[in-house]
Parts: C-alpha cells; structure tokens; sequence
C-alpha cells in the first residue's frame, strides 16, 4: 500500500493533475452554492467530457466537485439561510443565526475548516481504512437499516425548536409526505392522484429546495427593504480565527467525523443524514444545550463537519465492492466504468497507482477547498449580500428555478417548488420548524421499506428484528436520544 | 444553381411545408431522452454513444441527452412517443420493462408509438448466493423452496413488476416451485445484502454482479441466456439447468413512430458505424459492457417477440 501510495504522489501533483483538481473544486464551489444544483448534476454532466482524458485529470476533478460542492452549500446556508444542498439543512439552525449576530464571517470560517478537517479525516479513513470498513459495512442488511432509520428520526427530538406539538406536527407532515408513491412491494399507489409524476413520490431535492429556499426569498420581498445588509454587520474580514481556538472545537470536530464516516460507509444512508446526526450529538453532549439553534458555532462545526467526513467514506464501498454509499458515489462509480476502471477488491491490485491516486486526491482536494472555499466565501458570494434585497430575491429566485427544473427536467417540479415554497412560508409564519419535515420526510421511506424487508426475509418474525448485536445497539442507543431530556430535567429538579 | 434550391425551399415554405430533406439532416441539434437519471447505466451508455454518433452523422450534428427520470421510466418513454416525428427527439427505451408497462395498460403508449432504431446492449438476468450458501445449483434452491412453500426469499432489485421480477415468475412456473420475492427497488441495496449474506438468494443483471463473482464473494448459480456469456464464462445458464427462463435487459434507440424512412436508415447508419468504431469499442470492451447490436427490423421483431411472451406471462400469473 505505501509502495503504491508512493507511487501515486508524482502522478497526482503533475501540473495537469493540479489544474483538473482546481477546476474541480470551483465547480463544485458552484454547484454547491446554487440551491437545487447538485453535485450529481454537476459530476454526470462532466463524466462524458472526461471521455478521452487522462484517469487521474477526470478522477481529480471529481474528487475536487465532491469535495467543493458539499462546503458550497454551507454558503447561501449560513449568509441566506438557503442551503445549497440537501446536506447542509442542519447548518442552517445555527448559522444563519451567526450571520445575524454580525457573525457571518465566523460562521463561514468554522463550516468551512470543520467540513476540510471532516474531508481530510475521511480522506485518511479512506486510505488507511478501506479494506475493515468494508466488512463493517457489509454486516447492515435490512434489520440495521432500519434502526438506523429510527436512530435517525430520534433525533428529531433535538431539532423541535421549542414549542414540542409544533415540532411534533412538523415531523408527522415530513413522514406524511414521504409516503406518497408506489409501493414498491405491491406496486399499490398511493397519494399519487393518477399523475405519473407522483409514481416514485415526491422529490426529495426539490421539496427540500422549496421548503427552505423560497421561504427566505419571500421574506425578503415582504420586507421589501430598499438596502443591503450594512457592511459593518456583515463583516466578512477576519473575526479571530477558528484555527487558534482549535481546543474548543476538537471535540466536536472528531466526534462529527467518525459519524460522518460511520454513515458515509453504509450505503443508503448519505449526506443529509450524517450532518443531522452530528448536529444532535454535539447538542445532545454540550453543556448548555439550548444554545443550539440561536447561532452556537459549535452547532455549524457538527453539521459541516459530519457532512464533510460523508465525503470520501461514502467512497469506500464503492471503490472496494462496487456499491455506492450515496447519489454521487454512484455517478463516480459511473465515471470509473468509463475509464476502464472497473470497481471491486481486483482494482487495487490492477490499477493501485489510481485508486490511491484517487485517493490522495480527496485528501489535496479537501486542503485546496480550504484556500479556495475562504477566498470564493468572502470575495464573491459574501458581497452578494451587499445588495438591496429587492435585487437579491429574484435573483434566488431565477436560480432555484433554473437548479430546480434541471433535475428531472420537468415542470411539475416547478409547481411543486411553488406550491411547497408557499407552504413552507406559512407554516414559518406559523412558527412550526422545517428541519423535522426534512427528517421525516427522508427517513419515512427508509424505515418503511427496510421494515417490510426485514419482515419479508425473517418471514414475519418480529424478534428477527433484535437479532443482531448491530441492530441492539442501534435500538439502545435510539432510546438513550429519546430519553436524555426527561433525565436532564429529572436531574435538575432534583 | 444554389439559387434554384433556395426558391424550391422557398416555395415549400410558403407552400406550409417544410422540406424534409434527409441529405440535410440534423440540421439542428437532436434530443436524445433518456428515462432514467444521469449517471444511471442507461444514462453513462446514451452520453458515451451520442458522442459517436455525431461523429458518423456527420456535419455539425450535435446531440444532446435530456434525462427524464420517473415513474420506472414512463415519464421518459411517454415523452419520447409523443415528440414529434421529425428525427430531432429519438430516446433510449428498455425492453422488456417498457413491454410490461404496456401490458399492464396504464401507459400512455403503445408499443407501436415507437419506431425502432437500433438495439445496443443485451445484460441478461442472473440468480446469484452468497458464497457460502447451501445452494450450489437451481435444482437446490428449486427443492428447498418446495419443502417449506415460500420459504425461499429471493432479493430482487428491481420493484413489483420490473423484468426480474417477471423472470423470477417465470422460473417458478417452470419449476413448479414458490418463492417469496423481497423487493429491494435498486442494484446497490440488494447487492449489498446478498454480499452480508442478508438474504439467501437475489436476481440482478450479469454486468452489475460480474466483478464480485469473479472475486467469488458471490455465486452465479444461472444466467438466464440462450449461451453462457463470454465474460463469465463459468457460470451455467438456466436451460442447463433444465428451466428454459431466458430474461434480461436492453437497451436500444427509438423514435416516436412516422418518422420519414431514410432518417431511420441515417441514424441506424451512425448507430452501427459507432459501434463499431475502435475507439468505442475498446472503452466499452474496458468496462465490460454486453452490447449486441440489432438492426432496426432485427429490433422490432426482438420488441414484438418480448411483447407476446409477456402477454402470455400476464395471462397465467399476473404480477400486479
């Protein structure tokens, strides 16, 4: 492995290599940063480009996308509260809060060195860790898979925001919505209203765009006001640095990553979810968790931190087994075919010098983002903030309609996008929280399709599903979440 | 001279028609649908071809894949039927899952909407175990599955319906025997499960379980081809077995029906000079993808032949 890792090193830093891990990282800078626009798109668009390219030039600018568009998103999240990806929800709660504050350039800075330190700790996972993490890996059959789901939406609990029925209501909205769709066991339709668009249920990018980008933008306008946000509140030059305060958020930062790679190597479970979880238990384990949701940096760090350490992990399937951990891992595997690559345990052995070419590659396209993240964070898209608002909103606006129809190609998606957009500003009025939607809505499926998957194999055996040791302690660990308030409050009044 | 055309053209307009002349085709950029989304094999396979087949259509010919995924492809397929014939929408369309929309009779199509252009890829089904598994052979599975009725969980990638499961059906009936189908809706979970010993059997494509078989993590234990496939050559087919179960997916071009007939024979051209250019050929050979050209009559007695055996299918066991 170090032979081969060595080997790798002089192909990885040609000058080519660089500028294809370059480019990679700004276009997923961008990609990320537009709500709607995913990485996906982005990586699907560009595999056929790369067609009669070097392996490493295509690979390094994949690598450098991955990377780049799951910071991006964390930018419109924290100085818009539009989160560019699915992913960065979670960083919403605390950084668009922060930008308020007139903290918006310390938010960017802790997303922005927890998603490298998540990349780079995953980066090293991947390296080092590929062939145990893989038989962990296999060990989630459908019975885990659905714990984890549970694990999942117990985290809700964290995200209610403070009125429990709201919260509540939102969650059971989330699960509601998730269960429009064909049934894939029986092929029964449900919810769907005879429209074909509706067969495989909604789509979970383009709720979640409506839910959390049209809200904001509807705002602004009903704001209307005339000015930008001051320069002075905006300050977006140094406000202490995150680095020189590496004590306070280590813990956070090295609990975050192993949920992160945790999650990034079972595939199924993806991005959004790892930050979710990272996000709950660095609130659930601080001492004062009620800051939590009001503009706690340490809220961020998780966030980014776990969704960054999704990254590279999610890779470790792929490459070793063939299976991808998540949506882009999938694409990726695509360009790897293309290449002649074909994943699986041989591909170490026949092309070592690209696969821990590849490898490396995350890990200097994690170092990259950390440059070229500060400098498009607060050169660029911060200074989009300077402008009135009656110039920013259409603006969003055009661009999650453009992010939005380009990823099914279909203009029910934009009625939808209106229609939730609409919903999601009342029910903001209304003071109900979006994240508990998000949750519901992602996790319902899962949960129930594992479930009867579970069931179907046991053949109706309800205690198959506290078989395994794996599926126990997910089980456990499910109810300490749901149980740590009441002990907190037992403890306090005692 | 050139003048001449200019008025002919001129005169066809005026006349309300626009001349179809096929020497001059594309003129503009061609749509190409698939039905599935980007990065999918569908997809990888119509953004490779496409850049071939500028290539031999020759000119500034320009294609352009538009991804409509949904619905198990429907929202694709029903698009591509109902664009407009004038060779500038063409899509992918997949039998035989889009032969079993038909038959269920809630598409919006028939399958006489298309015009079949050309046939790219043949993957057939395989019925795979874990590597440890009891089952060495089809009469195995086939015995145990008649001890305890349903006793026999088979994972499936697809959903209710899809062409495995249909297979799967099929294999039943000829064995007399009955499995429990878990459907897993994607390659990547039921591969997975069948890799963690999850589940004690699974269907999927002979191309999405050909690396881990030949790394022997998984047993092929049928292909359900008329031959053994030359990139596992190991495996046994299902007739040796002794069930005559032949199934799998393709993947080939068509376009919406009344398309003039010399556009036809130009993309079928570009289709099979692709194909056959080296340099395709080599990448797709690298990546081990099964392709079996079929001209566009070859293609449509392939699409009429699934239809029929689908309908009779249908008539004994429906699967919805």
């Amino acid at each position: 492995m170090i032979d081969a890792l060595l080997h790798a090193v002089p192909l990885v830093f040609a000058p080519m290599n660089i500028l294809a891990m370059i480019i990679g990282v700004i276009a997923g800078l961008v990609v990320g940063c537009l709500p709607g626009l995913t990485v996906v798109t982005g990586l699907a668009v560009l595999i056929p480009l790369t067609f009669g390219l070097d392996p490493l030039f295509a690979l390094g600018m994949m690598a450098g996308m991955y990377n780049g568009g799951s910071y991006g998103g964390a930018i419109p999240a924290i100085l818009m509260r539009v989160p560019g990806t699915p992913a960065s929800v979670a960083t919403v709660l605390d950084g668009y809060k922060m930008t308020q504050k007139g903290q918006a350039a310390y938010a960017l800075q802790v997303a922005l060195l927890s998603g490298v330190i998540g990349s780079v700790l995953s980066s090293i996972a991947l390296i080092v860790l590929s062939p145990p993490l893989v038989s962990f890996s296999l060990l989630f059959g459908p019975i885990e898979y659905f714990w984890l789901g549970i694990l999942g939406l117990a985290t809700v609990s964290s995200l209610l925001g403070d009125d429990l029925p709201k919260g509540l209501i939102a969650c059971g909205i989330g699960l509601l919505i998730g269960a429009v769709g064909q049934d894939i066991s029986n092929g029964t339709e449900r919810f769907t209203f005879g429209q074909l668009e509706l067969l495989d249920g909604f789509s979970a990018i383009v709720l979640l765009t409506g839910l959390f980008a049209v809200p904001p933008v509807l705002q602004m306008v009903e704001e209307a006001v005339k000015t930008g946000m001051s320069g002075d509140k905006l300050k977006l030059h140094a406000q202490g640095s995150v680095l020189r305060q590496w004590r306070y958020f280590m813990p956070v930062w090295l609990r975050s990553s192993v949920i992160g790679i945790i999650i990034g190597i079972l595939p199924g479970a993806g991005g959004s979810m790892s930050s979710f979880l990272a996000y709950n238990e660095a609130k659930r384990v601080a001492r004062e968790p009620e800051t939590f949701g009001h503009g706690n940096p340490e809220g961020v760090a998780a966030s980014e931190c776990g969704n960054g350490a999704d990254n590279a992990a999610s890779l470790i399937p792929a490459l070793a087994l063939g299976i991808p951990g998540s949506g882009v891992a999938a694409v990726i595997l695509g360009g790897l075919l293309v290449h002649g690559l074909r994943p699986g345990p041989q591909l170490f052995r026949e092309h070592p010098d690209i696969v821990y070419g590849f490898m490396l590659q995350f890990l200097v396209t994690s170092l990259m983002l950390a440059v070229l993240g500060g400098l498009a964070a607060t050169r660029i898209f911060g200074q989009v903030l300077r402008l009135p608002r009656i110039v920013l909103a259409p603006v969003i606006l055009l661009f999650v309609t453009i992010g939005v129809y380009s990823v099914n190609n279909a203009v029910f998606d934009l009625w939808v996008l209106l229609g939730v957009g609409v919903i999601g500003y009342v029910l903001e009025r209304l003071d109900y929280p979006s994240a508990p939607i998000v949750l519901g809505l992602l996790l319902g499926p899962m949960i129930e399709s594992q479930l009867r998957l579970a069931l179907t194999i046991s053949g109706g055996r309800t205690a198959a599903l506290v078989s395994t040791p794996i599926a126990i302690t997910l089980a456990l660990l499910s109810a300490a979440i749901l149980l740590t308030p009441a002990w907190r409050k037992l403890r306090m009044s005692a | 001279m050139k003048l001449l055309t200019l008025v002919a053209g001129l005169v066809a307009l005026l006349a309300g028609q626009a001349p179809a002349l096929a020497q001059a085709y594309p003129e503009k950029p061609i749509e190409m649908i698939v039905a599935f989304a980007p990065g999918g094999g569908t997809d990888v396979a119509a953004r490779s071809i496409a850049r071939y087949m500028e290539k031999y259509l020759g000119g500034n010919a320009r294609i352009g894949v538009i991804n409509k995924p949904g619905a198990g492809g429907e929202i694709g397929w029903t698009a591509v039927a109902q664009a407009k014939p004038d060779g500038y929408t063409i899509g992918f369309i997949n039998a035989p899952a889009i032969n079993a929309l038909v038959i269920e009779g809630k598409a919006k199509f028939k399958m006489s909407d298309f015009q079949p252009v050309a046939n790219l890829v043949y993957d057939p089904g395989v019925l795979v175990v874990p590597k440890n598994s009891p089952y060495t052979a089809l009469k195995d599975i086939v015995e145990a599955a008649k001890k305890g009725a349903g006793a026999v969980v088979i994972g499936t990638s697809g959903v209710s319906g899809s062409s495995e499961h249909i297979a799967l059906l099929n294999f039943q009936r000829l064995a007399d025997a009955k499995f429990t189908p878990a459907f897993f809706g994607g390659t990547a979970p039921v591969r997975q499960a069948v890799l963690g010993g999850h589940v004690p059997a699974a269907t999927m494509n002979l191309s999405e379980a050909l690396q881990i078989a030949r790394e022997g993590q998984i047993r092929v234990i049928g292909v359900m081809s008329a031959d053994r496939s030359a990139y596992l050559p190991d495996a046994p087919t299902f007739r040796e077995g002794g069930y005559d179960v032949v199934a799998g997916a393709t993947r080939g071009i068509a376009a919406p029906k009344g398309i003039p007939a010399d556009i036809i024979a130009k993309l079928e051209k570009a289709v099979d000079q692709a194909l056959k250019d080296p340099e395709y050929l080599d990448a797709a050979k690298r990546a081990e993808i099964p392709l079996q050209y079929l001209g566009a009559s070859e293609y449509k007695a392939f699409l009429d032949g699934a239809t029929r055996d689908l309908e009779a299918t249908w008539k004994a066991t429906p699967w919805k």
